[in-house]
């Protein structure tokens, strides 16, 4: 338990409770013949994030920080993975299912640990076709195949 | 009809070949996803949504509904015996219902009994998931039928109840569980609003008209969040896998945990039945309960059988008893029930008083396939125990890329956008930031598929008493309802002060 995550996590809940708020009010109220409109349960519910944060911030003022365990963070090895995941997300649509899915799979691979190249692509070309044909082809499922198609 | 009537024609559904097949697929998955790191029941559900939304796709909907609804429970209660696997054979729980098994099978393990640990947690599920059952069957119609009886006024004081109790568990902080619940309801009401059709938070983007899908943020805040943390945190220091001799359990075992594995079912479906409580809760409780009952407690945690017999019996009972809320009242209990709500409902199936009137074949096929399934786990896991140990090895540097591609491939099937693939991908790391400072994640998926409805039904009493919001508390039951949910979250507060540890509900 971080104290530090919790008062900026406090922070950051306060203020998207109160844009919130701000934002509901904006809902234009009318109700079609009800007194209650669209907008008196989001507004609701902002003000209580609002307080419960406020109240999480004050906690944090109360408890000892604890002296968090340090484990070893691999930021990099993260940050690939994520990044070519990204990657991945922005690619599907443009080279198609079959093609973005095994570059993936190759650098996330190569990402969690070097080597065994030949284990590394025949698992991502197996992985990547065989989902492809047995959801498109056996189950009839809609995939962007390939690039053109 | 009678209730004998409508489980024979569950029956019936659930003998269909197609069926069998898919509680087959269900359950067999379901224990690999127990046993495997790393993805517990809740993705392990929410990833299959997709693959069987696909496999269904020829039949009509009604079938359609319930073919997957019972692949999807077969995978929930599954990986609750896949679950003790893993606790027994390498000291790591697979999910957080088995980590008290972990205490004495490990140690069984360790003695070379291995293999009768793992058989007696294998009869003990399918003890308790019978036991679940009968009372499934004997509770599900009278407790629909009150239901039936509910107002909106009734049914938005009975979520508030539901979201009270998950709130009040789950987790270290009850401020943090709180704020959870609020900002998923707060996601819930992105989107055009049902009741006047006018957009809410939407910006003019069209993408977000039809709100947030709760399939993307389940999935990345469940599968990815746990993705992400081992790929920072954990690295491949394995334990050493015990080796299994003899499989069937001598006969002093099943002496020995017989009478523990009738209790722990009992106790194991009651607390399951009650929101917010849980499989994870009720093998605590087990555990404690065995102790307490054992002629000889000072075995316990030095490889008694009783504390691994109670313990996978009572979280098998609760995921039975989970499912009583879910199809009587429509109110899941845990984020696996949410999800698997979400899943009926996409096939346009509200769960609830109406459900056994309106879709006998889904509520009634579902029950006796989990009769099968059950029969099923029994049967699939005796034998292939040693099988099941093998999946344990699966190296973790395949399998962690491999989870997040399936991520993706679950998602897009179902939304066809890049949009939905970047919000897994926020999730992902909201929900890892998230979990490991403590603000639980259950709390929020819940809130996210209860919020349209609270809203609705907070509307329509107020439509119905012309805006006065004490309709809440003069009609009774709905009153009863509030005073339970304030209860249940003063009374853990008031525990705490008195300065008494609270057993809280880990995520399952």
């Amino acid at each position: 338990m971080s104290k530090t995550f919790d008062r900026y996590a406090g922070i950051v809940f306060l203020v998207i409770g109160l844009l919130f708020v701000m934002e509901a009010r904006k809902i234009s109220q009318s109700a079609y013949g009800s007194s209650v409109g669209p907008d008196i349960f989001p507004t609701g519910l902002g003000i209580l994030l609002v307080l419960l944060s406020a109240r999480l911030i004050y906690e944090t003022f109360r408890y000892k920080g604890e002296a968090g365990k340090k484990e070893p963070v691999q930021y990099k090895r993260f940050l690939v993975i994520f990044f070519s995941a990204v990657a991945y997300a922005f690619l599907l649509e443009k080279i198609g299912y079959v093609a973005s899915t095994f570059l993936f799979l190759i650098v996330a691979f190569q990402a969690m640990e070097r080597g065994s190249w030949v284990k590394t692509l025949i698992i991502a070309a197996a992985f990547s076709f065989g989902v492809y044909y047995f959801f498109s082809e056996l189950l009839g499922g809609v995939l962007p195949g390939f690039p053109g198609l | 009809m009678d209730t004998l009537q409508f489980l024979a024609d569950g029956f019936s559904v659930a003998f269909q070949w197609h069926n069998l097949l898919f509680a087959f697929v269900g359950v067999l998955i379901g224990t690999a996803v127990g046993v495997l790191p790393g993805i517990g029941p809740m993705s392990g559900v929410a990833l299959l949504i997709p693959v069987t939304a696909t496999m269904t796709s020829g039949l009509p909907t009604e079938a359609a509904a319930a073919s997957s609804i019972i692949l999807l429970a077969g995978v929930y209660y599954g990986a609750m015996y896949g679950g003790s696997t893993t606790s027994i054979l390498l000291n790591t729980p697979g999910e957080s219902s088995s980590v008290v098994t972990t205490l004495d099978g490990y140690q069984m393990a360790k003695q070379g009994r291995a293999g009768a640990a793992l058989s007696i947690a294998a009869i003990g599920s399918f003890a308790a998931g019978i036991i679940s059952l009968l009372g499934l069957v004997l509770l599900a119609e009278p407790l629909s039928n009150v239901a039936l009886k509910f107002g909106p006024a009734e049914y938005f004081s009975l979520m508030l109840l539901g979201l009270a109790a998950v709130s009040g568990l789950a987790g270290k902080s009850m401020t943090k569980a709180l704020m959870m619940t609020v900002f998923g309801l707060m996601l819930g009401t992105v989107g055009i609003d049902a009741v006047s059709g006018i957009a809410r938070f939407t910006y003019d983007m069209p993408i977000l008209y039809s709100g947030f899908e709760f399939l993307t943020i389940a999935v990345g805040l469940f599968a990815l969040g746990e993705v992400f943390k081992t790929i920072l945190e954990r690295d491949g220091a394995d334990g050493a896998i015990a080796k299994i001799h003899r499989i069937l359990p001598t006969k002093q075992d099943m002496k020995d945990s017989s009478v523990p594995i009738v209790r722990s079912s009992l106790l194991g479906f009651f607390i399951g039945v009650l929101p917010g409580a849980g499989a994870t809760l009720a093998s605590f409780f087990s555990y404690i309960t065995e102790k307490r009952f054992s002629k000889h407690p000072e075995k316990f945690g030095k490889g008694a059988i009783e504390g691994v017999a109670g313990p996978e019996s009572a979280n098998n009972a609760a995921s039975g008893g989970a499912m009583i809320p879910l199809l009587t009242l429509g109110i899941p209990g845990s984020g696996t029930t949410a999800i698997l709500m979400g899943a009926l409902i996409m096939y346009n199936i509200q769960p609830g008083p109406l459900l056994f009137d309106d879709h006998p074949e889904v509520a009634w096929g579902l029950i006796a396939s989990m009769f099968i399934g059950n029969l099923m786990l029994l049967a699939l896991n005796m034998p292939l125990v040693r099988v099941f140990a093998k999946v344990i090895q699966t190296p973790k540097k395949y399998l962690l890329p491999i989870i997040v591609a399936i991520s993706f491939f679950g998602v897009y099937a179902v939304q066809y956008t890049t949009f939905d693939l970047y919000l897994l991908l926020a999730f992902g790391v909201f929900g890892y930031l998230l979990t490991k400072n403590d603000f639980p994640v259950a709390p929020l998926v819940l809130a996210l598929v209860l919020g349209p409805m609270i809203e609705n039904n907070m509307r329509r009493a107020l439509t119905i008493s012309n805006g006065d919001f004490s309709i809440f508390v003069t009609k009774p039951l709905s009153l009863v309802f509030l005073i339970a949910a304030t209860a249940w979250l003063l009374i853990p507060l008031i525990l705490k002060m008195r300065g008494k540890s609270v057993i809280v509900n880990e995520e399952e």
